[in-house]
């Protein structure tokens, strides 16, 4: 009876991700409950095997081509603003298409390749690029959004800022102080503001939910504001409200 | 009513629920799925003149970035890099 039942979750599972890619969650979860750790590993291997062969070499290429490829500036841009180095972007964009040509049976045909790669290129940038280098993250993220996680600081700072002092600003100001700051809350602007990802897409890029994509958000927007302002002041423009 | 211009009398000068109406703007403006958008936007801009200033601040921050962030040129040999790793692979 059992066999029975079991035998139908398979079947389930397997006509659910089959061919079709990554296994869903659902299935996932019905498989850990019908199976001990060898059958499982067993069956996640023969799915994978399945799955990598998903793409011959001639579909392959052309996903790489017609759907990575075209988002190289984009790719490079970001690896740039992460690393502030041009060897380093360079490395790091390499890195990145060299797993997406490798994991390419991973990659759902229709979906969308720019959030997948940027992701790739963000867990790279985590994983490989700031252990390499040594210096450890510069600001712990944790401890800055506690700090801005408080109302209080939100609002009344950066109110006077003027939207023409903003609108005069030179390409090198406003990108200036993009860079400074923390790579957490340069990443959500870049991502959001000069990318044009869905909150949703960033949720999925940087593995966090999309509440904390918002509040991360408003709160980079807040500190960028700020940085804005000093620029401002220092150009000469007045920032103080006209009397 | 002249929603262009910050110097209409009708508006309120404070805003009494700045944090979450702000956050509203926000996510209207990075091109979130807000039920009645446009009629939400056109009340408050009207009618309160913090969130006036807010979302025309944000508008000009989104647009600065968005045009002068974005012109990093990328290496013209990195294409070419990526081919040749590519074809390594294979």
């Amino acid at each position: 009876m059992a066999l029975k039942t079991n035998m139908q979750a398979y079947r389930y599972i397997i006509r659910e991700s089959g061919t079709k890619g990554q296994i869903k969650p659902k299935a996932l979860t019905l498989f850990k409950k019908i199976s001990d750790k060898f059958t499982l590993s067993l069956l996640l291997e023969l799915m994978s095997e399945v799955q990598r062969k998903k793409y011959s070499d001639r579909e392959k290429n052309d996903i790489f081509d017609n759907e990575f490829m075209p988002h190289i500036d984009s790719m490079y841009n970001f690896g740039y603003r992460l690393t502030f180095d041009e060897d380093d972007a360079k490395d790091l964009v390499q890195d990145t298409y060299l797993k997406a040509y490798r994991f390419i049976n991973s990659f759902e045909q229709g979906t969308n390749a720019k959030a997948w790669l940027f992701r790739i290129l963000k867990n790279s940038f985590i994983n490989d690029y700031r252990k390499k280098s040594k210096q450890p993250a510069k600001v712990d993220y944790q401890e800055v959004e506690t700090y801005y996680n408080s109302d209080d600081v939100d609002y009344g700072i950066t109110t006077d800022l003027r939207v023409d002092a903003v609108k005069d600003m030179l390409g090198d100001e406003i990108s200036n102080a993009l860079n400074s700051l923390a790579v957490d809350f340069r990443t959500v602007i870049i991502l959001c503001d000069l990318e044009g990802f869905t909150y949703e897409e960033m949720a999925k890029i940087l593995d966090i939910p999309i509440g904390t994509v918002r509040s991360r958000l408003h709160r980079a927007r807040n500190l960028l504001k700020e940085k804005l302002r000093s620029y401002a002041q220092n150009m000469g423009y007045k920032t103080d409200e006209e009397e | 009513m002249d929603k262009k211009s910050a110097a209409s009398g009708d508006r309120k000068l404070t805003c009494e629920d700045v944090s979450k109406c702000f956050q509203l703007l926000e996510s209207i403006l990075d091109g979130e799925n807000i039920p009645n958008s446009k009629e939400v936007i056109d009340e408050k801009l009207a009618k309160c003149a913090p969130c006036f200033q807010h979302y025309h601040l944000e508008q000009a921050i989104r647009e600065v970035l968005k045009t002068k962030c974005t012109k990093q040129s990328t290496p013209a040999e990195l294409v070419a890099n990526i081919r040749e790793k590519i074809q390594e692979l294979k």
